[in-house]
């Protein structure tokens, strides 16, 4: 007998296809393009990240592909289907700054999307506190936001992008708020979760240096209207350390980035 | 709102000071007692009104009248602000129009509430419910407006129903601004009421403290005046007690 899976081939789970996607945003005065013809696969499991100036769409283009935003034209699928709306089974996201409800401890807000969809008490628990083990806060899940650091929020914020264990991680500037020595912190800390999960992530960040050093792949953007003006990939090996970021290949890479960024603010 | 022993101490201090130069100035005739009469007897009145049936009843009136006025005002109010604030075109609308209606000093209508109810409940309820509903409306549109954009799209990125979004958002994101809401309600309601009360009626405590006042029953006055000047601040305090226990969820 045939398996099924010979006849349609099914894309592999975590797996991000956009094509010829556009978005206009219709004003009073104007249609502004905030997107032409972007293009992009992301394999699954690999780390790609969005950069480019403001207003270049990276965020519009994140949003599309969490189901929290339409395109006007073009098609997203994320592991083979479309996502008409946000699907947390297939999609978690992890915000900016502030974005932890403060009435809730950081184990509630992890079980958030469990609480949802109805999962028991015991159960959400116990994946609450797979995660936030998971990313490091073992111990820390009866503490509200205001009583953590601006690192450990985000890191609340990822376990909760996780709990559901979704094949895609996407996030959308989430150490813009951190301070320099927190922000690098947490950039390891997010490749050993990404290392140990295996996920897919789309990472959007204004920082050359942190695409650089987080990346298996760099999408650079240019603005208005936002399109894809370079897909550099990076083969500075794994582990990435501190050292490398002084190193030729890093810089040289780093400033390929910004020539384009350059060139288009 | 942190505050040392030492603040509490001052605090304590003035009001007992407060009550001293009030004791003083009776006793020693520099105020006429009979227009001042001193703050131990007029603490001794209040004693002996609080075990009269009469005063009880008038209280019990009052009491049912800001109950009532309050427990229509609120959600009334309530919803009426957050459908406003809901949508874009009546909070354009109608705020501006709110304003206007708040300015207004909602004693002038006092004797239009007595023409169209009488004098009685419905008046002293409907003028109480008028006097507070605006200052719901408008407090309820602020709480709304609380409500961070971020945390709605969180929601709607994990898949929340509009029911989850409002019981698991709205409601705790607005809850602090709301309380302090009830808190300042509750002034203009408690106000509502009285001073309609005092205007016309035959019973209640405002009613009472009318005829004090007219009959020149200086202790049984100001008796009355401590009675609701404490029980005001009674219902203040423990509502900003709430309000301190859920403060950092504003950060």
């Amino acid at each position: 007998m045939q398996p099924l899976a010979n006849i349609t081939p099914l894309k592999p789970a975590g797996a991000i296809e956009v094509r010829n996607v556009g978005q206009i945003f219709k004003t009073t005065t104007q249609d502004v393009v905030a997107l032409e013809d972007v293009s992009l696969d992301v394999k699954p499991g690999r780390f790609v990240v969005l950069v480019g100036p403001s207003g270049c769409g990276k965020s519009t283009l994140l949003m599309m592909m969490a189901g929290l935003r339409q395109q006007t034209s073009g098609t997203i699928t994320i592991s083979g289907a479309p996502i008409p709306e946000p699907d947390p089974n297939r999609v978690g996201v992890v915000f900016q700054e502030a974005s932890l409800f403060p009435w809730l401890t950081a184990e509630e807000n992890v079980e958030f999307p469990l609480a949802l969809r109805g999962v028991a008490k015991s159960d959400r628990r116990a994946r609450a506190q797979d995660a936030l083990k998971l990313v490091g806060l073992d111990g820390f899940g009866r503490r509200h936001p205001h009583e953590l650091s601006g690192g450990m929020k985000q890191r609340v914020s990822i376990a909760r992008g996780l709990v559901q264990d979704p094949p895609v991680l996407l996030m959308d500037e989430p150490f813009a708020a951190l301070d320099e020595q927190t922000r690098m912190t947490m950039g390891d800390e997010l490749l050993r979760i990404w290392a140990a999960t295996g996920k897919t992530v789309v990472f959007v960040t204004h920082s050359l240096t942190e695409a650089v050093y987080l990346a298996d792949e760099v999408i650079v953007m240019s603005p208005r209207p936002g399109r894809i003006v370079d897909h550099l990939q990076v083969s500075l090996p794994r582990p990435r350390t501190y050292e490398m970021l002084s190193g030729d290949a890093f810089g040289s890479l780093r400033d390929r980035i910004w020539r384009h960024i350059r060139k288009s603010a | 709102m942190q505050s040392g022993l030492g603040v509490k101490a001052a605090r304590v201090a003035i009001v007992v000071a407060l009550f001293a130069i009030w004791e003083i100035l009776s006793r020693t005739g520099l105020v006429n007692p009979r227009l001042l009469p001193s703050a131990s007897d007029t603490l001794a009145t209040l004693g002996d009104l609080l075990q009269r049936a009469s005063v009880r009843k008038d209280l019990a009136v009052t009491a049912t009248e800001v109950v009532t006025a309050f427990a229509l005002a609120v959600p009334v109010g309530a919803l009426i602000g957050f459908l406003i604030a809901e949508n874009r075109y009546f909070a354009d609308v109608a705020k501006p129009l709110l304003f206007f209606a708040f300015s207004i000093p909602k004693s002038i209508f006092l004797p239009m509430f007595i023409l169209v109810f009488g004098v009685g409940f419905a008046q002293k309820v409907g003028f109480g419910f008028f006097s507070t509903i605006f200052i719901v409306i408008m407090s309820t549109t602020t709480a709304v407006e609380s409500v961070k954009v971020e945390h709605l799209t969180v929601a709607r990125s994990y898949g929340a129903t509009p029911m989850q979004t409002a019981f698991r958002v709205y409601l705790p994101s607005m809850l602090p601004v709301l309380l302090e809401a009830l808190r300042i309600s509750m002034i203009f309601n408690l106000t509502g009421v009285i001073l309609a009360e005092m205007y016309a009626s035959r019973d209640g405590i405002g009613h009472q403290i009318a005829t004090w006042g007219e009959n020149f029953q200086m202790k049984q006055l100001l008796a009355g005046v401590v009675m609701i000047a404490v029980i005001a601040i009674a219902f203040n305090e423990l509502v900003r007690w709430v309000e301190t226990r859920c403060s950092h969820w504003r950060t």
